[in-house]
């Protein structure tokens, strides 16, 4: 089974060397049949990865520990689901549950544009093509998923780590990578239109619902992250600035950045090198996101896996990566120039123009303020960190600065506003944020920075309305219905437009909840049974604790009652869970109170069974449901933007046929209720090396003990590595050399074996070679066979884009046709 | 015509000045240097009234806490070199004896003032398990 599984991806990495061969020799040549083979191998390596990721989840099913990988993040009491989860729950599942995804979403892509974009496929194909090669080639070379053990097997899986045994952590990763992939199209598309030439807006047709799809899971995935991190670390927040959050949210920003520009170049013909640079960053920033989570170079509280040869093979991908995409930029130059100047600064793609800068700024401030400690070492030699409130005190006004262009955007008109139409069209919204201060003013809320969110709010909220009322108005008189109707119709005519508008509104909610952050009230106490102690509007009192078990663990459960007003609001069961096997890792299980304005959250910190007191942490979480709401309203506006022509030539009187589907989603991001979480904050603690070869051994020499695994044994946790540590600690110290200690380890074990990897060394050394040479050889083969292919026809394969009559007259008619719009 | 890039570049160049200027400012507010134990205690007073992370190990036995409050009061050390600490609020669940930490806070002539919530177990393997976008 395993064998076949790593068949299954070596042939994998074959066909993948054969699409990209056979597209780019028939691009070139021109040959249909070649470009025909070539997509077909590009299906075909959607079918092997399908083959090889059922292998892999029977095997999570079956419990076949003779697996390493299944052995590691599975164990046989878990649920049947997170078994199934467990395939991307470590690196080298994800990497190939990467590969997968991207085999299915290119065939579907290249299935859907075969015929509409038939000069852009082949080229589509070998980008696409290329780049699960390189996953694949990771896999390979470094992380089989499917490498066995060598000895017998363990009887018994580890299991994968309890924290993230959450509803939100097995959908929130394939939500997040779904998003990434997806970003892989546009990117695809883009490098086939620099490479061919045909830079007209064809390619950006192909790539824009792409670029929503992905925008739309890389959404999900951020806020099921935020929902995971609010209900379960305890700490009652639920974005940390942490460099695995930011890595999620750098492509976000640049996506973002690129549906807003590209209208602006499907209506004016303007910023071509900005939209496919953008597409360029997104792609490349989710490559960099996984590269920095991955390869240890971005170090925080937490620690990821340090791995640098994994380090080494992103970097030469990424430069690569960078080097081709900014090269066939600069070579296409002369065709990406715009076809229209800016014509003033009071028009809308101004306004875009100054949300693609800034978004694109964020996207570089978090990229800079991440790598900083990374950066200030390798500059100054010292580690200086910047924490969540450098982060805070940038991001803060750019988000301010973001929603209020949320609001200002729509307001303007395309190349120029006039004097009459801007008031015309800042009344309403003015009047609303003006009203909102003063109401603010009145209630006595902090101007800095709630206030002003509230009254953006308020601004951008009221420009929605006005454009959606104004837009009904017509279409009543035009159409003799009633103004629900006509508003129907009106989102149904122009989809993308008022789907989008539906999104802002979504975000001006998740704002409010960012806002609602400022009114946070935290409150740490020690409380008897009896005593209470008011947060906020609420009063929490401590009833009394209580200690039960389960067949799997002992629960210490806190009983508070909430009140607000007086009122009794019900009780909250605050507890620490100890499962059994792990009773010195117990688990906090939080209690939340949720309503639309405050949730109350309890944290059982601490507790004396015999003296019944407890200790409480307490925060009263204003509005911060209304940031999974406004998620739950985006994804209907994208649904909506997203949604075919036909679903609504027959709903343009009804309700859109999405708005089930989302209201499902909805109620999915939004569990309502009280509910006691299950977290677990595992502890150890590892001897520290005291030397860099005490590090660097700890990493080469593997723990004997036999059961975890050949883990090394600076990460395995059992008494047996906790020895070895020591005994590498003491032959260090007495000045043995690397040398020295591996054959003090071969000397005592018999063999290399306790050596992570062969040395590097004479013959040894070929084992080191063997995976490079094979890499190479493939590149070299590929590169040969896609010259020798399209040797006879050497004709330059650009067919200049047709210029029109006259550039001027072209330029007149294309406004005007897209004014239809 | 000509104007047209002597204006981006001007743009540009104000631009990059102004946010460099605030990017300085805030850094040298924002930044907190990250040091461990022995490092910081070899020179004390040159560090005093500095933001700081500081990592070290709970000496064992060192944890006090005045009872019915969250007043702890605990030493830590790297290398032998031992710094006392103190500290008001919720523990993580891994601050014990001998646990790796890094605190967050300033030195001061009677010992480590550590800030609200800034006490943080460092725990390698914490998510060693998760997916490439685990969440902090």
């Amino acid at each position: 089974m395993p064998a076949l599984g790593t068949f299954l991806l070596l042939s994998t990495f074959v066909v993948c060397a054969y699409a990209v061969a056979a597209s780019v020799a028939g691009a070139r040549r021109r040959s249909e049949r070649l470009i025909e083979s070539g997509i077909g191998a590009l299906y075909l390596i959607a079918a092997l990865m399908t083959v090889a990721s059922a292998l892999m989840i029977h095997a999570f099913v079956t419990d076949n520990y003779a697996i390493k990988y299944v052995q590691r993040y599975s164990d046989s009491a878990q649920p049947l689901a997170y078994k199934i989860a467990s395939y991307w729950g470590g690196l080298d599942g994800s990497i190939m549950f990467w590969v997968f995804l991207l085999s299915v979403f290119g065939s579907t892509a290249v299935k859907v544009n075969r015929e509409k974009h038939r000069e852009l496929i082949p080229w589509v194909v070998s980008v696409i093509a290329a780049t699960e090669m390189f996953f694949i080639f990771l896999m390979v070379v470094h992380n089989n998923p499917f490498s066995t053990f060598l000895t017998p097997p363990p009887t018994d899986g580890r299991g994968l780590n309890p924290l993230l045994q959450n509803f939100y952590m097995a959908i929130h990763p394939p939500s997040l990578y779904t998003g990434f992939v997806a970003m892989t199209i546009p990117f695809a598309f883009g490098i086939a239109a620099l490479a061919t030439g045909h830079l007209d807006d064809a390619w950006l047709r192909a790539v824009r619902r792409w670029t929503m799809i992905g925008w739309l899971f890389l959404s999900f995935g951020l806020t099921l992250g935020m929902l995971w991190a609010y209900e379960e670390l305890g700490w009652g927040g639920f974005w940390g600035w942490d460099p695995v959050e930011n890595a999620g949210l750098l492509p976000w920003f640049t996506a973002t950045a690129f549906l807003h520009s590209v209208m602006v170049q499907e209506r004016r013909g303007m910023l071509r090198v900005w939209n496919v640079t953008l597409v360029i960053l997104t792609f490349f920033l989710t490559i960099f996101g996984t590269f920095m989570t991955r390869s240890g170079v971005v170090q925080s509280v937490h620690a990821f896996g340090e791995d640098r040869e994994l380090a080494l093979l992103f970097t030469i991908f990424m430069v690569a990566i960078l080097t081709t995409s900014f090269g066939l930029v600069i070579y296409r130059l002369p065709l990406l120039r715009g076809r229209h100047e800016l014509d003033s600064w009071v028009s809308r793609e101004a306004a875009f123009l100054v949300n693609n800068w800034i978004l694109l700024f964020s996207a570089f401030f978090v990229l800079f303020a991440t790598m900083f400690p990374t950066l200030s070492e390798a500059l100054r030699g010292e580690r200086l960190t910047v924490g969540p409130t450098f982060f805070n005190t940038w991001m803060l006004p750019i988000g301010l600065i973001l929603l209020l262009l949320t609001g200002i955007g729509p307001l303007l008109a395309w190349r120029k506003s006039t004097i009459a139409n801007l008031l015309q069209q800042f009344l309403w919204p003015s009047t609303g944020a003006l009203t909102a201060i003063v109401a603010l003013l009145a209630f006595g809320v902090r101007v800095w920075s709630s206030g002003i969110c509230f009254a953006l709010s308020a601004f951008v909220f009221v420009t929605i309305a006005q454009e959606f009322v104004r837009g009904a108005r017509v279409r009543q008189r035009a159409t003799g219905t009633d103004i629900l109707t006509a508003m129907i119709g009106l989102v149904a005519r122009s989809k993308r437009r008022y789907g989008g508008y539906i999104v802002h509104l979504g975000i001006v909610l998740i704002f409010l909840g960012f806002a609602g952050q400022g009114f946070k009230q935290e409150e740490q106490v020690v409380l008897k049974p009896a005593q209470q102690v008011t947060v906020g509007h609420f009063t929490v009192r401590h009833d009394g604790l209580a200690v039960t078990s389960d067949n799997q663990k002992q629960m210490i459960t806190g009983h508070v009652s909430v009140f607000k007003d007086g009122k009794s609001l019900g009780v909250l069961e605050p507890a620490r869970w100890f499962f059994n096997k792990h009773e010195d890792q117990p688990t906090t299980e939080v209690a939340i109170r949720r309503s639309g304005a405050e949730d109350v959250y309890v944290v059982l910190a601490g507790y004396d069974v015999a003296s019944q007191s407890a200790t409480y942490a307490i925060t009263v979480n204003p509005l911060v449901n209304w940031i999974w709401i406004g998620f739950g309203v985006m994804a209907i506006g994208t649904g909506i933007a997203l949604l075919p022509d036909i679903a609504f030539s027959f709903a343009i009187a009804r309700i859109p046929s999405t708005a089930t589907t989302s209201l499902l989603l909805l109620l999915l991001v939004f569990p309502a209720g009280l509910r006691a979480q299950h977290a677990e904050n595992p502890q150890e603690v590892l001897t520290v090396p005291k030397s860099a070869l005490e590090r660097d051994l700890q990493k080469e020499i593997i723990c004997m003990c036999g059961t975890c695994g050949r883990k090394r044994i600076g990460e395995c946790t059992c008494a047996r590595a906790a020895r070895m540590r020591e005994e590498v600690s003491t032959l260090v110290a007495d000045g043995k050399s690397r040398e020295d200690v591996y054959q003090y380890y071969i000397a005592k074990y018999g063999s290399q074996e306790p050596l992570a990897s062969p040395i590097n060394k004479g013959f040894n050394r070929l084992a080191w070679l063997f995976p490079y040479v094979l890499g190479t050889s493939g590149a070299v083969a590929v590169a040969f066979a896609a010259i020798r292919w399209s040797h006879r026809q050497v004709e330059s394969p650009s067919t200049s884009v047709s210029v029109g009559i006259n550039p001027e007259l072209q330029a007149r008619l294309d406004d005007e046709l897209r004014d239809l719009d | 015509m000509r104007a047209k890039p002597i204006k981006i570049a001007a743009t540009a160049a104000v631009l990059v000045v102004a946010f460099g200027g605030l990017l300085y400012s805030t850094l040298r507010e924002g930044t907190e240097y990250y040091k461990h134990v022995d490092e910081v205690m070899a020179d004390p007073a040159a560090w005093q009234g500095k933001r700081l992370q500081l990592h070290g190990f709970v000496v064992d036995d060192s944890i006090f806490v005045k009872p019915s409050t969250l007043e702890y009061r605990f030493k830590i050390q790297s290398n032998g070199k031992i710094v006392p600490a103190r500290y008001t609020g919720v523990v993580p669940d891994t601050f014990k004896s001998g646990s790796e930490v890094v605190l967050k806070g300033r030195l001061g002539p009677d010992g480590f003032a550590v800030d609200p919530n800034g006490v943080m177990a460092k725990c390698p393997s914490k998510y060693e398990a998760g997916p490439a976008a685990t969440k902090s």
